[in-house]
């Protein structure tokens, strides 16, 4: 069997090449390296949402405590902290926080999760300006960089490997003579080649993927199967891509030298030149617009509101007659007043943000069309994705705290705007945040098209390798 | 002799179609980079410079309330886009734009850019600053790495010594010859950069012109260093394949591997507390204060006021006891958060200083801190609007508290100030710190850079001397 | 040109029927046809450029034929590439190996491929001594082996396959004159086995000395073909000059 054959040589080849071992060595290193960095990294959020939910279950008992005593016939602490009132027990006090578990493969693929925030204090002030705050305290310049972790060495590193791997497969055997001698054995010459290459994908992928399951074991990744398989698709049609980029360029029987010329040029326009003039020109054509004027409109909207509060209580129980049953008659009541004015903000905030939202996502739609030019851009997607660590599981999380909120003012200000005392008989129903997680199955549709766009692009670069190697002679 | 040597690797080099189409790309991205660099940061300072106006205006025209619910509504800062944001925008995506400045409580900047972006263009950002960074030096690369070793492949290297000249003199023409080429393309960018920088500067800052003039210096020993680095390996390396794949190695080092080890690096020798934890030592501390600063009591500063003023009643005093007491705690809050804040920022700075210190494994990192720095859009000049943001917030509280404790008297809360008030507070004014500032908080990276541009010189004129003929 | 019957009569193992190739305008092989039978060594003699190698590249199927055909065993090697190469072959004229690999190392891949994979080491260093390298070379890496040691490999990689045929470019030129005649020595006791040669050459002497015919090529045509027996070196001297002549 000739590729068993050609296997076997280039192993021993690979091994008699003490550069080249030294290389593959360090590429191991530095995958193990990039693997701690996201373990840690994993464990540290991990640690920080334990925190959390820690402080969601002191915060009840504690309320839970106090209304027991109240029952009791103690008197509450502080009427502004008194918990059987809506206000209290709805607001600050009773604050519940959201919290977003880190994604399953989160010490693979940094992404997102060290800006975007992850946890959400909910209470009836929740509203849109809740959501712009900032994530976890990083320094800038940190986030700027970007993390070492595994989805950076495969998106950078992994394609200088691969390039530095195939260059000259077929033109080093050109060039030190081997060629003429080995296909003048019953072999083809895209035989060889493919045998030469599979064999070092089969050295690369297979570390890129043993690193990728050993930190998918330690991290207990496996409990969604659906987003490693995604992740290692991923990671196989990539490497593969610059595999037969590399096959390419070889069966354009050019001179080694050329080769490498060549493929850095490659990586250095599809990594780092395409993503740049994309963003640019994105920027350019689809500029997203400002949170600044945001800033401006909410202050606009707050204080209208301020100055009409009673304006807005009349209108609110216009708008929402089922609540006007239990208004005390008295409509200087702080309690009633004060939500309508919250509510006035709150609608004129969504409007804005809506508006907002619209534009922004308008925009992304239009940017996004442009990363099917990168093969780099493609893959950061969807290895980001499959991590749980990507814009859409984000996103997914605010819009579920934003239904939350919304649930929540719904049990607490009917019984602001009746004035009602709430109990401990009201604790089992509050509204608790459970994270309906996305499946695989949703990822893998996020995933489908990008991973597709790839597999073409290595198909299309393969027939023409295969096609080009096709034409390779002995005697070239 | 010399000259010679110059005009024919400059010649040789523009006649080159890879070259052309190198520089020609380069160049078009630098071009372009300024380009959009400059709109978007004037945009951005004509937006900032626009919610500063309307948020004044807010102020000033909040109506009659009582002082102390001025200080709550309070007012928003915008953090200005500096004039030279457009070379390189540093960590502006990553810092907030905006700080609410109200009473008790000093907030963090919101709004990061980044935030609204996507994934995507965390991975691909171009700004002036990065082509320039990464780009050019990899042009540099691809000129020089075959000076000696591709010269003495082809034989041509024998014939040229025999010829009579120097090796240094050979080195020193083919160097000449390639910035030569270089300056074809990087001068026109200056002069573009400069012109927007004199015609329409995007945003303010101190001596604009001459923090351009360092930042080219800077760019200039950079592209030094690597120029002086690719001739000392091509005299050195056995074949141009070795040198090529060395100098690679390099870059990827330099600009991809050093950067991300210096996060993980900064992070691990000095971290920073979770959100969580910062914000729950505030809250503890605020309630209970620590250490020597605790919280004030408001009985015991009644006692004081009634003792000063050698009255019975709070009634009879001539001031607001509340407005003291409001300030009293405003003052403790202040403590507490100066102690908090400094700390967290003290260890950005730290963070830095790893960042500044791995340059001497990678030059890349001590250009980028000084390319930020003379940009104006490194932590360090964060914090210093930060600061200065957080001034003017301890100031307009003050003064709210002050007139409140002044004009009105305790338990009186019908006072209502007006707009005389408001308007007698002064706009926030940011003046953003002077090139001195910038440079002596970035020693460190200066010498580094100044000891990588000797070392390299120095190392490539040993290597040169001792190049073989072949 | 007419066909040339090989003498022995047998089907021959190597035949070029008006096998032809252009390159370009220029003719680099002008309808050659040519027989070789088993245990025949058929020497192509001629300046450079005459269409030597391109006719060993015919065979190979390293090129595309323009015109013609060329046959191994009766097979055409345009559509039975496999099968061809099975039988044939090849030494170049410089043999170039994988530096870092030993020489027996070169040998277990080269003879894998040629589909003798099942050979044992023991045996295929056996090959490589009888092939002439010192028994310790051939675990030694080929990075230090003279032109002469490289050659002996690459007969070995021809013995170890049992190849019925044997295509030879310039097989000696470089060697001294000790190699050199080891190397002949070694492909007269594959010819008793019954291998069909193919050598081209410029050396005369090496003709004379290793061939049993011999066709002296020019401008792309075989001008004449000789019998090694029937004549001296200085007949096959005097020959192949006058047809240098316009």
């Amino acid at each position: 069997m000739a590729a068993r054959t050609v296997l076997r040589n280039e192993w021993r080849l690979l091994m008699a090449d003490r550069a080249l071992r030294i290389v593959l060595g360090l590429f191991a290193v530095l995958l193990l390296y990039a693997l701690a960095n996201g373990v840690v990294w994993l464990r540290f959020q991990e640690r920080i949402v334990e925190t959390v939910q820690t402080g969601n279950a002191e915060r009840a008992s504690a309320i839970e405590q106090e209304l027991a005593a109240i029952a009791n016939g103690a008197e509450p602490a502080s009427r502004f902290s008194d918990p059987r009132d809506p206000y209290v027990l709805g607001g600050g006090r009773g604050t519940h926080t959201a919290v977003l578990t880190p994604g399953p493969l989160t010490a693979l693929a940094v992404g997102q999760s060290d800006l975007l925030p992850y946890y959400y204090d909910v209470n009836i002030y929740t509203n849109e300006s809740s959501f712009q705050q900032n994530g976890e305290v990083e320094n800038p310049l940190n986030l700027m960089v970007g993390r070492f972790d595994l989805a950076f060495v495969v998106i950078y590193l992994l394609p200088l490997l691969v390039l530095a791997l195939g260059y000259n497969v077929l033109s080093e055997e050109r060039e030190q003579g081997t060629l003429a001698l080995t296909l003048s054995q019953p072999v083809s010459a895209r035989g060889v080649v493919v045998a030469k290459l599979a064999f070092r994908a089969l050295l690369v992928v297979g570390m890129v993927l043993a690193a990728s399951l050993l930190g998918t074991l330690v991290t207990g990744g496996f409990g969604s199967p659906g987003r490693v398989l995604l992740w290692c698709a991923a990671v196989v049609i990539y490497a593969l891509f610059w595999f037969v980029l590399a096959a390419w360029v070889n069966s354009l029987r050019r001179s080694s030298a050329w080769n490498a010329t060549v493929l850095v040029g490659a990586w250095l326009v599809l990594v780092v030149v395409l993503p740049a003039t994309i963003n640019i020109a994105s920027g350019l054509l689809h500029p997203l617009p400002s949170r600044v004027q945001m800033v401006t409109a909410q202050r606009e909207a707050s204080n209208d509101a301020v100055n009409r509060r009673s304006e807005l209580l009349a209108r609110y129980l216009e708008d929402h007659p089922e609540m006007a049953e239990g208004v005390v008659a008295d409509v200087t009541f702080s309690g009633a007043l004060a939500w309508a004015a919250t509510d006035a903000v709150n609608r004129r905030l969504e409007e804005v943000t809506g508006e907002h939202d619209a534009r922004r996502a308008e925009q992304i739609a239009l940017v996004r069309r442009y990363r099917f030019l990168s093969p780099a851009l493609l893959a950061q997607e969807v290895l980001v994705d499959a991590a749980g660590t990507g814009d859409a599981r984000y996103a997914g999380f605010q819009s579920q705290v934003r239904a939350f909120a919304e649930r929540w003012r719904g049990f607490f200000v009917p019984a602001i705007l009746a004035g009602e005392q709430m109990d401990a008989s009201v604790l089992p129903d509050l509204p608790r945040f459970s994270l309906a997680d996305e499946g695989s199955g949703d990822v893998a549709r996020r995933a489908a098209v990008p991973l597709a766009v790839l597999g073409g692009l290595l198909v299309l670069v393969g027939a023409a390798a295969g096609a080009g190697l096709g034409r390779v002679r002995g005697a070239d | 002799m010399i000259r010679h040597i110059i005009r024919k690797e400059f010649t040789d080099i523009v006649r080159d179609g890879r070259f052309r189409w190198c520089s020609i790309l380069v160049g078009a991205l630098l071009l372009v980079a300024l380009g959009h660099g400059w709109v978007q940061a004037r945009n951005a300072q004509q937006e900032h410079a626009a919610a500063q106006a309307t948020a004044r205006d807010h102020w000033e025209t909040q109506g009659e309330k009582n002082p102390h619910s001025a200080a709550h509504y309070g007012i928003y800062a915008f953090k200005p886009r500096l004039a030279l944001s457009f070379v390189d925008e540093g960590v502006d995506p990553y810092t907030g734009t905006s700080v609410w400045l109200e009473a008790h409580r000093q907030n963090d900047f919101l709004l990061r850019p980044a935030q609204d972006a996507t994934a995507a263009q965390r991975i691909g950002v171009l700004t002036a600053a990065q082509v320039l960074q990464h780009l050019v030096p990899l042009l540099i690369i691809l000129l020089t790495f075959g000076a000696f070793a591709g010269e003495r492949e082809r034989g041509t290297l024998r014939q040229l010594l025999a010829s009579g000249i120097g090796r240094r003199e050979l080195a020193a023409g083919k160097a000449l010859g390639v910035s030569g080429a270089l300056a074809l393309m990087l001068v026109p960018a200056a002069l573009v950069g400069a012109a927007a920088l004199v015609v329409g500067s995007p945003g303010p800052a101190a001596s604009p012109l001459a923090r351009g003039v360092v930042l080219a210096g800077v760019y200039l020993a950079y592209f030094t260093v690597f120029l002086a680095l690719s001739l000392a390996v091509s005299a050195w390396a056995r074949s141009a394949r070795t040198a090529l794949v060395i100098l690679l190695g390099v870059w990827v080092v330099n600009g991809l591997v050093a950067p991300r080890v210096a996060v993980d690096l900064s992070k691990w020798l000095h971290p920073t507390p979770s959100a969580i934890e910062f914000a729950r030592t505030i809250e503890r501390e605020m309630a209970s204060g620590a250490g020597d600063i605790s919280p004030p009591d408001r009985d015991a500063s009644t006692e004081r006021l009634l003792a000063e003023y050698g009255v019975e009643q709070v009634e009879d005093l001539p001031i607001n006891a509340v407005g003291v007491y409001l300030q009293e705690s405003e003052e403790f809050g202040n403590r507490i958060f100066d102690r908090n804040y400094s700390a967290l920022w003290d260890t950005f700075e730290r963070q830095g200083v790893v960042h500044e210190t791995l340059a001497v494994a990678a030059p890349l990192l001590a250009v980028r801190t000084l390319s930020m720095g003379l940009a104006g859009t490194d932590v360090e000049q964060h914090r210093h609007f930060a600061t200065a943001a957080e001034t003017y917030r301890r100031d307009l509280m003050r003064r709210m508290n002050g007139d409140m404790a002044e004009n009105s008297r305790t338990g009186d809360f019908s006072y209502a100030a007006d707009a005389e008030l408001w308007e007698s507070v002064p706009p926030l004014q940011y003046a953003a710190p002077t090139l001195g500032w910038v440079l002596g908080n970035r020693i460190l990276s200066l010498l580094v850079l100044g000891t990588w541009l000797v070392g390299t010189v120095l190392v490539a004129a040993a290597r040169v001397r001792r190049a073989e003929v072949g | 040109m007419q066909t040339t019957e090989s003498r022995a009569g047998h089907t021959p193992l190597l035949e070029a029927r008006g096998l032809s190739k252009d390159y370009g305008d220029t003719r680099a092989l002008d309808s050659l046809d040519l027989a070789i039978a088993p245990g025949e060594v058929y020497c192509l003699l001629g300046p450079n450029g005459a269409g030597k190698t391109t006719t060993i590249n015919l065979f190979l199927g390293f090129v595309v034929p323009s015109g013609g055909q060329a046959l191994v065993s009766g097979l055409d090697v345009s559509t039975h590439d496999r099968e061809t190469k099975q039988q044939l072959a090849y030494i170049p004229e410089q043999v170039m190996l994988y530096r870092n690999l030993s020489g027996l190392e070169n040998l277990e891949y080269f003879a894998a491929l040629g589909g003798r994979g099942s050979l044992g080491r023991e045996r295929l260093a056996d090959i490589l001594v009888k092939a002439g390298l010192e028994r310790d070379a051939v675990g030694r890496r080929v990075s230090d082996y003279s032109k002469g040691m490289r050659q002996k490999v690459g007969i070995a990689i021809a013995m170890a396959k049992e190849a019925a045929v044997l295509l030879l470019d310039e097989p000696t030129s470089g060697l001294d004159p000790k190699a050199s005649n080891e190397f002949s020595a070694l492909v007269e006791r594959l010819r008793e086995r019954g291998v069909a040669v193919l050598m081209a050459t410029h050396d005369l002497f090496r003709a004379k000395d290793t061939g049993t015919r011999v066709g002296i090529m020019r401008y792309g045509r075989l001008v004449t073909e000789l019998s090694t027996d029937e004549i001296g070196h200085a007949d096959l001297e005097r020959i192949y000059l006058e047809h240098m002549h316009d």
